[in-house]
């Protein structure tokens, strides 16, 4: 994103345009910070995100199936 | 297991198999906060292609995730044939194939909701954002609920910065 998209973004998601999907989501719960920051990321980079994250809560799976 | 996924799509790649990537890791090249566990992809159902795609994973040993141990299976030309979606359990972790994707169809149908994504030196087609709700709301499952909305405001959010 460049600097403009970025602070475009920001604003979207404080004020959103009422009655926009942006607005619905963000009524619903749907953290908005995190997709602008994904956004903000290459494809690569998300799918490296996503694997970092994933293999962390398998980690956490794994290790609550060993303490039971 | 969560595979990674360059490393999957570039074997796809190499072998030249016609798919799309489809469900959690689609959502996630388009810029979704979820997290998922698996890769799913539709795949060309064409003899040529199925051949291609068994010759490609047979190297990562590619099993039927959650049945038994001692269940024959045989992951090859003949048996991607006579059946359709298929979940695995493959040596770079867990892969899904679908021949059909509900709300879309079948390879050529999911293909025109596809869209091109570079990740770095590869390209892969991913089902777009309007796909993935399509196939999100055919498949009607509670548990979408949330990443319907996530889509939406996703697709609002990118066209209000003009981005892809």
């Amino acid at each position: 994103m460049t600097p403009k998209q970025r602070k475009l973004a920001y604003e979207l998601i404080t004020n959103p345009p009422p009655g926009s999907d942006i607005a619905a989501a963000k009524e619903y719960g749907i953290d908005l910070t995190l997709l602008v920051e994904n956004l903000d990321l290459t494809v690569a980079q998300r799918l490296r995100k996503l694997y970092s994250v994933a293999t962390f809560l398998e980690k956490i799976r794994q290790g609550n199936g060993a303490g039971q | 297991m969560i595979p990674k996924a360059e490393k999957f799509l570039t074997i796809l790649n190499r072998a030249e198999v016609e798919y799309v990537v489809i469900g959690g890791v689609a959502m996630v090249a388009h810029g979704s906060a979820r997290a998922t566990f698996d890769l799913d992809a539709c795949y060309n159902r064409s003899k040529q292609n199925i051949e291609k795609l068994c010759r490609a994973l047979e190297p990562l040993h590619p099993r039927l995730r959650g049945a038994p141990k001692n269940l024959p299976f045989r992951f090859d030309a003949k048996t991607v044939a006579a059946g359709l979606n298929f979940t695995l359990a493959t040596d770079l972790g867990d892969f899904d194939l679908l021949g059909e994707v509900a709300g879309l169809g079948f390879y050529d149908a999911v293909y025109k909701s596809s869209v091109l994504k570079r990740v770095e030196k590869i390209s892969c087609r991913v089902l777009s954002l309007d796909g993935l709700y399509k196939a999100k709301i055919a498949a009607g499952r509670d548990k979408d609920i949330e990443a319907l909305k996530e889509i939406k405001g996703l697709k609002d959010l990118k066209e209000h910065l003009g981005k892809e």
